[in-house]
């Protein structure tokens, strides 16, 4: 029990679920207005986008690289399907636009894949590289504009509700969207993914030891091709809710995620190096950000400082998470020190 | 059954226009225990990555259990039971140790899927063979390096390996630790289990080994059984040179005092120590790891602060705060790990040895004099015969022995009165040690005063003209290191 | 049939010809470019107020897509042509300037929109002054929430420019004609970053904080539509109000479905009417004086800017209602 104690208080997610912890409290004192149910499902429904790029950004951190191009990626896939669907006047359902995104963003994924995979160059200079080129083409080649109207389907689908909460003191009411679902099927298969197939214990492999995951068995340029792949496709599913959440197609709506999401990822105790860091983790830090983010004047802190607060809670978060990793690093190279001195 | 398990028959290997490997050969019995030895860059590691699979010979073959190979693939070594133990173990810090036993069964087989209760039996079954304690779920980055080595051999013995290979399994552990793994590498040979152990560490090529291999340059020069072998033919067969372990004797005239300490103390540390030192001397400092040998040289060169005592150059006291103090007051310091305190890798060799005098060098408007800069890099890679085809190559391109010569470079160049030397031939191969030596010695004939910090006695016997033993912090004793020998110093260390 | 067409082309083109070759003046208008909804909207205008003043030759010519090198050739042609003014909506003013000082040194009158910071024109009209559109979207709000309750701002940044003079009007002319109306102490001004889905959780959060917050004044294009989003689901619909910037093609369905019931803006037709008739004034040799009456709806009485004499604003919002709102065209 004692033992089960400290292997808890060594790890990062218990103090973000600490701090994540006392921020609740501190916005339900501050307002009231945080353990009522329409505030919580707005909370939830804040987290679909940024969760379920969240995903995508960890996955890519354990196998020990960045990927900054999921913006732009799920921009240019979105406004590709429903720009289409919009010009062939698609009245069906919504099932059709998530296979056009899924593909989509397959082949974008299987790009990247290409250069960080078979070419093994940095995930970081090429996504970068990647990024780039994703918004040039729909800015430049495809001459992208906000889209106001969105195909029937999408629109229905992104204004579904699970259920409704209602605020019975305030008369409130929220929905809790339909693509909530979509956060949590991405989860429930990249929580197996990781930890019940070889594929995922490949990328924890390959995240703590390249050579020896190639020297094990594991086909590293593989692995590392299809990570960026499924990537690909849950970034695009990700960039297609939020179009039939907010009920048009807004081009560089999303671009400049990328920051706060890895920040989440990070804050979350997933190691800057790769190799370690749990689904739950993640979350739990991607949901403090969108927490914060979304509480400030719940809070009451004024709009001039909201971008100060949000920054230092992001310096702090990630400054302890980066020092665990390093203290566990140190005491790893103090080991081989000793042994090299005698 | 033939004789030989393994039998390597003129193996050649070049990489583009080297020749890695000139015709070498290499046999070895079941159950035997065989040392691979050679220095750095003669090709053990070569021949192990031919034998693993990892690369292909340009010519001759490959002979496992009677059965004749041309080219050997990584799946096939493995099969036949051919298992390499990297130098870094080839592990997953980031992992459990059930899982980093487990991998490489599960992906031999297959397998797509993790099951965790097949993997716990596989690890299980992995560690009983051995004997092998440990927690299935502890992580493998939180052991140390003796566990993770066990690890590492678990995991090789899980394909019926007949041949393990070790690649300097010792570099990293202590001298526990060896004992251990010495018992371990003994009991797999009852099962059987050769052992091809490769190092370039003496003692352990006669502690272990039943025969030898020794490489020079690409070239097979010697194999045969330890028994037959001496220290001065080892080196002989290592080197090509012969080598006369003749002990130093100063020979430096009416060397001043330039070094005296007294009573210097870091709490916790060390206490009480005191010596002085005189131009011509080599002053040998040694004592078990926590005896306070290695903080009482961080100390000597301001890289931690006394909490008591003086230190006093050439008659000044200096208030010793910061590595600063020590270069200006004459004291140079050669660290114990030259990888990460005393080389910058990447940078080049040239760059390496100015470092330290880079002030010397600039003229007005502090301009690097690119003339000054070239002809002293070329006097010093000349004077230490550091082996570079261009002293603008990367650091990292240079053997063991090499970067430390480079490291002892840029102290010189800084002139200094006094230099600190904190294991200065650990990794080292032995040609490259003897020269080190042999350096070391004249620098204190032309009047330099040296501190070697070292726990390789024979080192600290052969080239100190005075010897300090530490224990817990204190000096024990002050033995004559021309009159006393190893056992006597080990038994005042213990 | 075919005869007849080319018969009456060609009358028209010798008509035409005759009519710039007589006394008329051609006057040519100069958009950022020729596909974009909102020039077209002007060209829509600028032929509207063509056919209506045949007397001189006037016409919209623009360039295939945005960009500041094309637009610096075509008015640079122009100037070559020897037409008699350039009314420009600038692509980049730094880039443009050399052009327009060509046409000017030609003698050529030069009109500009959305370019008060540009040196060689004869004026620049702007749709309006940034404090008086405030007051104007104030007016709506204050329509919406029957001139009474509690309210805030939102701007896309606290550093923009022109969306916080646009804020301080509104504030200021809530505090004149409506007593009741209140600015929210707390969060007098928040942000949007020009994002849809900010000001949409911002909104939320404005409304689950202050259950008596009654109005929310946006001043970018994506604030009033996203505080409606927020309005509809909360189920505040009819009990909470916005209102601010907003194009209509983006918001037709917002406004149908009454989640919002004003959206302003300033209307591109007659921005262009009202260069062209200023170009007229000028080339005409009529005086410019403020408050000037271009003849044109909501430029009917123009005023310098304060500290400028070639900078005019006009009084050209418009409000856009579920009514009116597919008529723009954009």
């Amino acid at each position: 029990m004692k033992k089960k104690f400290r292997k808890l208080i060594s790890r990062t997610e218990f103090y973000i679920a600490l701090v994540f912890l006392a921020l609740c409290l501190l916005i339900q004192l501050r307002s009231g207005q945080f353990f009522t149910p329409n505030n919580i499902v707005d909370i939830l429904s804040a987290l679909v986008v940024p969760g379920i790029f969240a995903v995508g950004a960890f996955m890519v951190i354990i196998s020990g690289g960045f990927d900054v191009s999921f913006p732009a990626l799920a921009s240019l896939t979105s406004f590709v399907t429903t720009k289409v669907l919009l010009d062939a006047g698609w009245q069906g359902g919504v099932w059709l636009p998530f296979l056009i995104a899924l593909v989509l963003g397959a082949l974008l994924g299987a790009f990247n894949g290409l250069f960080i995979g078979y070419f093994e160059l940095p995930a970081m200079i090429v996504t970068l590289g990647s990024s780039s080129f994703f918004k040039g083409l729909m800015q430049g080649a495809l001459n992208s504009k906000q889209l106001a109207v969105i195909p029937v389907g999408m629109r229905s689908f992104g204004t579904s509700a699970l259920f409704v909460a209602k605020n019975v003191e305030s008369g409130l009411t929220s929905r809790m969207p339909t693509t909530f679902l979509v956060l949590a099927g991405v989860l429930l298969v990249t929580w197996f993914l990781l930890n019940r197939t070889m594929f995922g214990r490949g990328i924890y492999a390959i995240g703590g030891n390249p050579v020896s995951a190639h020297r094990a068995g594991f086909n590293v340029r593989r692995t590392r091709f299809l990570l960026l792949v499924y990537v690909g496709m849950i970034s695009a599913l990700a960039g297609l809710c939020r179009v039939c959440m907010m009920q048009q197609m807004h081009p560089t709506n999303m671009l400049g995620m990328e920051m706060n999401v890895i920040a989440g990822v990070v804050l979350g105790g997933t190691a800057i190096i790769g190799g370690a860091g749990t689904l739950f983790g993640c979350m739990l830090g991607t949901g403090l950000i969108v927490l914060v983010e979304n509480s400030m004047i719940l809070i009451g802190i004024p709009t001039v400082w909201k971008d100060a607060f949000v920054g230092a809670l992001i310096v702090i978060g990630t400054g302890i998470s980066a020092f665990q990793v390093n203290r566990a690093r140190r005491a790893g190279l103090r080991n081989v020190r000793k042994g090299a001195a005698l | 059954m033939s004789e030989y398990l393994l039998k390597a028959v003129d193996i050649s290997k070049a990489f583009v226009g080297v020749q890695a490997l000139d015709a070498v050969s290499l046999d070895i019995r079941p159950g035997e225990i065989h040392c691979l030895a050679g220095e750095n860059g003669c090709g053990k590691s070569t021949l192990i990555k031919i034998i693993s699979g990892v690369y292909q010979q340009d010519a001759g073959y490959i002979e496992f259990n009677g059965k004749r190979f041309t080219r050997i693939t990584p799946l096939e070594a493995i099969a036949m039971g051919i298992q390499v133990i990297y130098q870094d173990f080839s592990i997953f810090p980031n992992l459990t140790v059930m899982e980093n036993l487990a991998f490489n069964t599960e992906l031999a087989a297959g397998r797509r899927l993790v099951n965790k209760r097949r993997m716990r039996t596989v690890a299980e079954e992995a560690l009983s063979k051995i004997n092998f304690d440990i927690e299935l779920d502890r992580l493998v980055g939180s052991l140390s390096v003796a566990e993770k080595q066990m690890v590492a051999i678990c995991r090789a013995l899980m394909f019926d390996a007949k041949l393990i290979i070790m690649d300097e399994p010792t570099t990293a552990l202590t001298r526990k630790e060896v004992r251990a793994l010495f018992e371990i590498i003994l009991k797999l040979k009852e099962q059987g289990i050769a052992i091809l152990f490769v190092s370039h560490k003496l003692n352990e090529v006669f502690e272990i080994s039943e025969r030898f291999t020794i490489f020079r340059s690409g070239k097979h020069i010697v194999s045969g059984n330890t028994s037959e072998l001496d220290d001065r033919k080892f080196s002989y067969y290592m080197t090509g040179r012969e080598f006369d372990a003749e002990p130093f004797r100063p020979r430096y005239e009416g060397g001043e005092c330039v070094l005296e300490v007294e009573n210097l103390a870091i709490e916790g540390a060390f206490e009480d120590v005191s010596f002085r030192l005189c131009r011509g001397e080599i002053l040998g400092i040694t004592g078990l790891l926590d005896s306070g040998r290695s903080e009482l040289a961080l100390a000597l060169f301001g890289l931690r602060r006394s909490t008591g005592g003086r230190i006093l150059v050439k008659g000044k006291e200096i208030a010793m705060g910061s590595p600063r103090d020590a270069i200006e007051a004459g004291i140079g310091y050669v660290p114990e790990d030259r990888l990460s305190e005393g080389l910058f890798l990447p940078r080049s060799i040239a760059d390496n040895i100015v470092i330290s005098e880079i002030d010397r060098l600039t003229g007005a408007l502090s301009v690097l004099d690119f003339r000054r800069y070239r002809q002293e890099v070329e006097d010093w890679v000349r004077a230490l015969s550091i082996a570079t085809p261009d002293p603008e190559n990367a650091c990292s391109t240079l053997s063991g022995g090499n970067q430390q010569r480079v490291v002892l470079a840029k102290w010189l160049a800084c002139k200094p009165d006094v230099l600190v030397l904190n294991g200065p031939t650990v990794g080292v191969d032995i040609g490259s040690k003897h020269d080190i030596h042999r350096i070391l010695q004249r620098l204190a004939n032309e009047g330099m005063a040296v501190i070697i910090i070292s726990d390789d006695l024979p080192e600290v016997l052969q080239n100190c003209s005075h010897l300090l033993i530490m224990k817990d912090g204190r000096i024990v004793a002050r033995p004559d290191p021309g009159s006393t020998d190893e056992n006597t110093v080990l038994s005042h260390m213990l | 049939m075919k005869k007849t067409l080319a018969l009456l082309l060609s009358l028209l083109l010798m008509f035409s010809c005759v009519a710039a070759l007589a006394d008329g003046y051609e006057i040519v208008v100069v958009p950022k470019d020729e596909s974009n909804p909102w020039f077209v909207r002007m060209k829509t205008g600028v032929d509207e107020y063509a056919a209506a003043h045949p007397e001189d030759t006037i016409y919209q010519k623009g360039t295939p897509e945005i960009d500041a090198t094309l637009q610096y050739q075509l008015v640079m042609d122009l100037v070559a042509q020897e037409v008699d003014a350039i009314c420009v909506v600038p692509v980049d003013l730094a880039s443009i300037e050399p052009a327009l000082k060509a046409a000017m040194d030609a003698g050529i009158v030069v009109i500009a929109h959305e370019g008060a910071a540009l040196e060689n024109v004869d004026y620049d009209i702007e749709a309006f002054n940034n404090e008086l559109y405030g007051a104007f979207i104030m007016d709506n709000l204050a329509a919406a929430m029957g001139e009474e309750g509690l309210y805030t701002t939102m701007v896309a940044d606290l550093t923009n420019g022109s969306h916080n003079e646009w804020a301080d009007g509104g504030v200021k002319r809530a505090g004149e004609p409506y007593p009741g109306m209140t600015l929210l102490a707390d969060e007098p001004r928040v942000e949007s970053h020009d994002n849809g889905d900010i000001a949409y959780n911002v909104a939320k959060e404005l409304f689950k904080k202050y259950p008596d917050l009654k109005g929310v004044m946006g001043t970018s294009s994506f604030d009033a539509p996203g505080i409606a989003r927020a309005i509809e689901e909360l189920g505040l619909s009819g009990k909470v109000f916005t209102a601010g910037t907003g194009m209509p093609g983006d918001n037709a369905a917002l406004l149908k479905s009454g989640a919002v019931q004003y959206l302003t803006l300033w209307d591109p037709a007659l921005a262009g009417q009202a260069m062209v008739a200023l170009a007229q004034k000028v080339l005409n040799g009529e005086a410019v004086a403020a408050p000037l009456d271009l003849g044109v709806e909501g430029y009917g009485a123009l005023e310098f800017k304060a500290g400028s004499d070639t900078v005019l604003e006009g009084q050209g919002w418009i409000t856009i209602t579920a009514e009116n709102v597919d008529s723009f065209g954009f």
